[in-house]
């Protein structure tokens, strides 16, 4: 009697096993993709309006390019940040190793601008929204091997506009 | 099997083919995944590191744990991307976390200069041990956490016996460089 429940448990924890292994491949694979091919970021804040909204976008990064280092301006890139290396940023790319950068310093409050020159294996990143965005303008440039991604799909569809069309009159102001 | 006779069996030996190659794929994958994640292999050469390091090429072993976990501290010989050049590693010693004060000789060779700097926040001071011929944070500034990517463990003495038997050209230089022996045991930039 023992004995046959015995083998009722080691046969559902060997199916168990194999399942939940199925399971992590699956999910190795996933993270295989993310890391090496294209991985889906949920961005948020104003430092790239008008080009991707506050909150609610759904943009896709692709790795390759970055491996094969045809990265250039006019690139939206995801970078880790250098002040912070557990956040990673999304800026575009306005110059590279070499370029002479000519950028406003601080739009909101004055006109004054500066000129610079990108060290080598760095780049110039900054947000499309100049008068709300943490970029190269005050951390300096960026070294490339932080460059993490180029987004090459905007949007997917803003997760915003998604839902029923009941409250879509009241949104549209 | 009609086309090329009967004696050959094509179609067994191309699935078999493809079994191996799976196998192999699948180790390949699994050798990756580990010098990715956990521990890697590393070939480093170079003065800046004396005498710590050898000039002529050393094996150690780099985990890839600890600098994902923030457990990176000074003293820690660290393998770090290149702020200068992206396609090259180094191996350098961290002097000072962000937030720390560092005072280094700016040229020893030279002059008896001595500057100190706060460490931006999110950034590392790394020096090579042998400053006379390191090119380091006291060229390039502090280098960004972001851009660590592993912590050296040790020196694999038997590999280094193996590896200055099997690696003729070797030529001196700094900064130090390390190319890093990926799952393939091929060594590349």
């Amino acid at each position: 009697m023992v004995v046959g429940s015995l083998k009722l448990w080691t046969d559902l924890v060997v199916e168990g096993f194999q399942k939940s292994l199925r399971v992590g491949k699956f999910l190795c694979l996933l993270h295989a993709i993310d890391t090496y091919v294209c991985t889906p970021v949920l961005p948020y804040g104003p430092s790239m309006l008008p080009t991707l909204n506050s909150t609610g976008d759904l943009v896709l990064v692709e790795r390759v390019s970055t491996w094969l280092g045809k990265v250039g301006r006019g690139d939206m890139v995801l970078l880790r940040s250098s002040e912070d290396p557990r956040k990673t940023l999304i800026k575009r790319i306005v110059g590279v190793e070499g370029d002479t950068v000519t950028y406003l310093v601080d739009p909101k409050y004055s006109d004054a601008s500066r000129t610079c020159v990108v060290p080598w294996g760095n780049v110039w990143v900054q947000g499309d929204y100049i008068y709300n965005s943490r970029d190269s303008r005050t951390f300096g440039a960026v070294s490339y091997g932080l460059v993490e991604g180029k987004l090459f799909w905007r949007q997917i569809w803003p997760l915003k506009s998604f839902g029923s069309l009941h409250g879509k009159a009241k949104e549209d102001s | 099997m009609n086309l090329f006779g009967n004696a050959v069996p094509w179609r067994s030996i191309a699935k078999e083919a493809l079994e191996r190659t799976a196998i192999v794929t699948r180790f390949l994958c699994l050798l990756h995944v580990t010098n990715t994640y956990i521990c890697t292999p590393t070939l480093v050469y170079g003065p800046s590191m004396l005498p710590t390091l050898n000039l002529t090429g050393d094996v150690l072993l780099a985990e890839r744990v600890s600098h994902r976990l923030g457990k990176v501290r000074p003293g820690d010989v660290v393998l770090v991307r290149s702020p200068v050049d992206p396609r090259k590693s180094l191996t350098k010693r961290v002097v000072a976390m962000g937030g720390d004060k560092v005072t280094f000789v700016v040229d020893p060779r030279n002059s008896d200069r001595v500057r100190t700097i706060t460490v931006p926040r999110g950034h590392v001071w790394i020096q090579g041990d042998n400053i006379y011929a390191s090119r380091d944070s006291r060229q390039f500034g502090a280098v960004p956490y972001g851009l660590v990517e592993g912590k050296i463990l040790c020196r694999c003495i038997l590999m280094c016996i193996v590896a200055s038997i099997v690696c003729i050209k070797r030529t001196p230089c700094s900064p130090m460089q390390v190319w890093p022996l990926d799952g393939f045991g091929l060594l590349h930039h």
